[in-house]
């Protein structure tokens, strides 16, 4: 009803007015290009975290307490420790494998491959990162990635650990 | 002037509406929305074994941005530690027993929480948020740093 036809000569053409679209085209675009970002390329390290507690190796079926010659309460406990010191400015100070402490971190890498490799032999079941409590995201990140650079005895990669906040001014 | 040249002064509009068209294909495709869930303005920390991964969606994913204030902040938003990690946890459990009714409180949430912490940020703050999330039943994280230095 509305449309307007143009007749010239008995040919008929119908002519579509586009400028309407082209409105709504280069709206369309205006916002397309506004809202534009591009996206970092970022990494990520996937990781288990379990909160801390204490493991213990029970046999099973084993009940609590009839393991009567076992006289070493912190026996079958498969727990690693790794403990973070952090420098007043929050950058990584002294480090610790259990009761060792490692100079740095690729003394720490040589230390976790004879610990938790496959020809250490040995079953840890958790591994607990103590950090500093004013150690930076980015000096835990070089911790983290070291832990799990490694292989367990198991064959798979560590990826489960927990942290634990060791208390403001804590020193080795 | 005659009327026939006065009709042929009217621009062709259709090879720009083309263009018009291929650009807004072009930006439609490029188009990335989770790019609003980051807080750009952190300074991420470089890691070398850092790699990106594509889960394809096929993963339920909650991103948590950290300043170095040990401020949460969710699409730009401030939110408060607590009450935003319960509320995310309780909707990941709803979802997790949509999917499988046998799924139970005591179960890990399925759900991956994807820190994206500035370098600078301390320890004990952020430790405050990944308690949090441990405490509400989160298990799988993902600790975001970038895998070259940023140009």
């Amino acid at each position: 009803m509305g449309r307007r036809k143009k007749h010239h000569g008995g040919s008929e053409s119908v002519e579509l007015n586009l400028a309407a679209m082209l409105d709504m085209a280069f709206q369309l675009l205006t916002f397309f290009i506004l809202t534009f970002q591009s996206a970092p390329e970022e990494g990520q390290i996937n990781l288990k975290l379990p909160p801390p507690q204490p493991v213990a190796g029970a046999a099973k079926g084993q009940a609590a307490g009839n393991e009567a010659d076992n006289t070493n309460p912190v026996q079958n406990l498969n727990s690693l420790v790794i403990t973070v010191f952090a420098t007043p400015v929050g950058r990584i100070g002294t480090m610790a494998v259990g009761e060792g402490n490692v100079a740095g971190l690729t003394a720490l890498e040589g230390r976790l491959k004879q610990v938790l490799g496959p020809e250490s032999g040995a079953d840890f079941q958790q591994v607990i990162v103590q950090v500093g409590s004013r150690l930076r995201y980015e000096e835990l990140m070089r911790v983290v990635d070291v832990c799990t650079r490694q292989t367990l005895a198991n064959g798979e990669k560590l990826t489960k650990l927990s942290f634990v906040e060791l208390p403001d001014g804590a020193a080795p | 002037m005659s009327e026939k040249s006065a009709a042929n002064s009217e621009p062709n509009l259709t090879p720009m509406l083309d263009m018009v068209f291929q650009l807004i294909t072009f930006f439609m495709l490029v188009i990335n929305f989770k790019a609003a869930s980051m807080d750009l303005t952190l300074s991420l920390p470089v890691v070398g074994s850092a790699v990106p991964v594509d889960t394809q969606g096929t993963e339920d994913l909650l991103i948590l941005n950290v300043d170095m204030a040990g401020q949460l902040k969710v699409y730009g938003m401030s939110k408060d530690v607590v009450s935003y990690i319960q509320g995310e946890a309780k909707a990941s459990y709803d979802a997790a027993q949509r999917e499988n009714p046998g799924f139970k409180k005591k179960d890990d949430l399925p759900t991956t929480i994807v820190i994206r912490a500035d370098k600078q940020t301390p320890f004990s703050l952020l430790n405050k948020i990944i308690t949090e999330c441990q405490k509400n039943g989160f298990r799988k994280f993902a600790l975001k740093a970038m895998n070259k230095e940023a140009t």
